[in-house]
């Protein structure tokens, strides 16, 4: 589950406030929902809430059966271990570890034990075609190789909610179609993918789209 | 790939300055591990030199300081009025000595003679001297020479020894070595060293005990009876130099601990650029779920591994050096005065990691308290 009731955002800049979210409302279905506005509009703001990164001003976020604002930071870092994957546009993995261990690292941190970590991990990157770059260090890897390494973690722990963040938003448009179909195919079943975009074209691979300006929502497009 | 190993990759990641930093901790912990092995095996050499010596008292003038040898200020008659005072006291013998010092730069140069009274002999200031050739006793025209000073100065049977311009003396003993400063003495007739130094008069009474007399109180009672002089047990002797001994283990402790704070400095500047450069990877991990807890073990961890690191080679570096030096001291004056103890290595290690710890608590506190949006935000 994944919904959000009055959710708001401000921030303060001196005198002024800036209102970045204002009383988001949205019970987020299965399936795949892209975010889509112009820059400022509020998108990154959202999903920093949705996950649990941020306190919001106001309102509430309940991410599968948990109440992000009853937990403190370790509480909600342990519900988006458990229950949430995340894919940013970029700088997603740890410069120094290999691709399998990235991959393997929330199966670490979930107290998974070596062995099974290691198969674990492998068997994802297998499914991501990149079972050849496991001993591979990020910055021996592309963009798209990268990205898609970024997926194998986010899916370590079969999370009900996906997260991406202009997952394409650095790759061509060949890595990014790859990397955008890797993502929607997750999008199935119970599970869920928030996907926020600028790139009209990829939001209308969702099944539906969030509109957002000036921090409002101001229209959902069911596809 | 547990924490360890992600500790490694990031130090390794960055490996020259990991390495200066390993090296900065190692000198500081080899600099401290040196310094206090002087304190431990002076000691050491210490408690083994009190154990062998004879006399439990020794009588010099009044105001003569613990560390450089009496003056013979002593007047004859002193040593009258210690002998009258003998059966009162418990006093079995009384040995009237002089000493001379012909200081030189190095150990080969320097002479201590002892002039020993017709009667005495080297067994009366180490009980279990031995002769390796020749006889024991310098009487009574001879000297007597320990092995340490035989050897560095080719000291041999027979080779004169030259005293004074006029005053010359055959060797006619070689003492075997016994690891302490015995071996650096050389023994000579009493009335020969007063002509030396043109006087009658005399440096030290070293006094020698009844079994059931307390060398303190005897000690006591001499210097009240006594006017003008300083009576001092060995074990009283022992105390004060333990503390004198302390004294110079905190100075030499407080020099090492600058070099230790630079040391802690160096670490604290390694781990916190690090923490700066790695904002955005802490962003990463607490995003995909770590918490602050594990941040703060994984930026802790480094500096201790940093500080566990040159701690280890520190001391293996300082027991290096410390040998090093007792090839030298062995050699000059036969004795070893640096000793690399147990609890020197344990104090050492422990104030390494110490030293780690708190150059870590500070950066691994900063790491761990980053917000999450604002770490992913920083590229
Ligand atoms: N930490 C902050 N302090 C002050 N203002 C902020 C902060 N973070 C975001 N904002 C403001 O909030 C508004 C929404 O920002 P947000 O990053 O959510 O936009 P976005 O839709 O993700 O834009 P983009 O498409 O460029 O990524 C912007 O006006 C931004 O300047
Ligand atoms: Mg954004």
């Amino acid at each position: 589950m994944l919904r959000a009731e009055h959710l708001s955002k401000h921030y303060r800049q001196g005198e002024a406030t800036i209102t970045a979210l204002a009383d988001f409302t949205y019970d987020f279905p299965p399936g795949a929902t892209a975010v889509v506005g112009p820059s400022g509009s509020g998108k990154t703001t959202l999903l920093n809430l949705l996950a649990g990164f941020d306190r919001p001003s106001a309102g509430s976020v309940e991410l599968a059966a948990a109440k992000l604002e009853t937990l403190d930071e370790d509480g909600r870092a342990d519900v988006r271990l458990r229950h949430a994957g995340f894919v940013f546009q970029s700088w997603n993995l740890l410069p120094t570890l290999t691709a399998l261990e990235n991959v393997s690292f929330p199966l670490l941190l979930a107290g998974v034990g070596r062995s099974e970590r290691n198969q674990r991990a492998l068997a994802l990157l297998e499914k991501m075609g990149l079972a050849a770059r496991a001993d591979h260090r990020p910055n021996q890897l592309s963009g798209g190789e990268q990205q898609r390494v970024a997926i194998a973690r986010a899916l370590a722990l079969e999370p009900a909610v996906l997260f991406a963040d202009e997952p394409t938003g650095n790759l061509d448009s060949a890595a990014g179609a790859q990397v955008l179909d890797l993502l929607l195919e997750h999008a199935s079943g119970e599970r869920r993918l928030v996907l926020v975009t600028h790139d009209l074209q990829i939001a209308a691979r969702a099944q539906r789209v969030l509109h957002l300006r000036d921090g409002r929502l101001t229209k959902i497009e069911e596809l | 790939m547990e924490l360890l190993v992600l500790v490694w990759r990031n130090l390794t990641a960055r490996l020259t300055r990991s390495t200066f930093t390993w090296l900065g901790i190692a000198v500081a912990t080899a600099s401290m591990v040196l310094f206090l092995s002087f304190g431990e095996g002076l000691r050491h050499a210490l408690a083994a030199e009190m154990g062998n010596m004879g006399p439990q008292i020794r009588v010099v003038a009044e105001g003569t300081d613990a560390f450089s040898p009496p003056l013979p200020e002593l007047p004859p008659q002193m040593f009258d009025q210690i002998k009258q005072l003998a059966p009162e006291l418990g006093i079995k013998k009384v040995i009237p000595a002089v000493v001379m010092f012909r200081g030189g730069f190095d150990p080969a140069s320097s002479f201590l003679f002892y002039g020993l009274p017709p009667g005495a002999d080297p067994r009366d200031f180490y009980p279990k001297a031995q002769v390796a050739a020749g006889r024991i006793d310098p009487h009574p025209n001879g000297a007597v020479v320990g092995s340490k000073k035989a050897e560095l100065n080719h000291l041999t049977m027979g080779r004169e020894l030259r005293l004074s311009r006029e005053v010359k003396l055959p060797v006619v003993g070689v003492l075997k070595p016994a690891g302490s400063m015995l071996d650096s003495f050389i023994f000579v007739p009493l009335r020969t060293l007063q002509k030396v130094l043109g006087t009658k008069n005399y440096g030290v009474f070293l006094v020698q005990l009844d079994p059931d007399a307390k060398p303190e109180e005897v000690a006591q009672k001499l210097e009240a009876a006594i006017p003008g002089i300083d009576a001092q047990s060995t074990t009283e002797a022992l105390k004060f130099a333990e503390r004198a001994m302390r004294i110079g283990d905190l100075i030499r402790f407080g020099i090492s601990l600058v070099a230790l704070v630079v040391g802690g400095l160096l670490v604290a500047n390694t781990v916190m650029m690090s923490v700066y450069e790695r904002t955005r990877e802490f962003g990463v991990m607490r995003a995909i779920g770590a918490r602050r807890r594990f941040i703060f073990g994984l930026v802790l961890s480094e500096a201790l591994f940093l500080a566990l690191a040159g701690g280890i080679s520190g001391v293996i570096a300082g027991y290096v050096g410390s040998a090093l030096i007792n090839l030298y001291t062995q050699h000059a004056v036969g004795l070893a005065l640096s000793a690399v103890t147990p609890r020197l290595v344990f104090f050492s290690m422990g104030i390494a990691l110490a030293l780690g710890l708190i150059a870590g608590l500070i950066p691994a506190r900063n790491a761990s308290r980053i917000p999450v949006t604002e770490a992913l935000g920083r590229i």
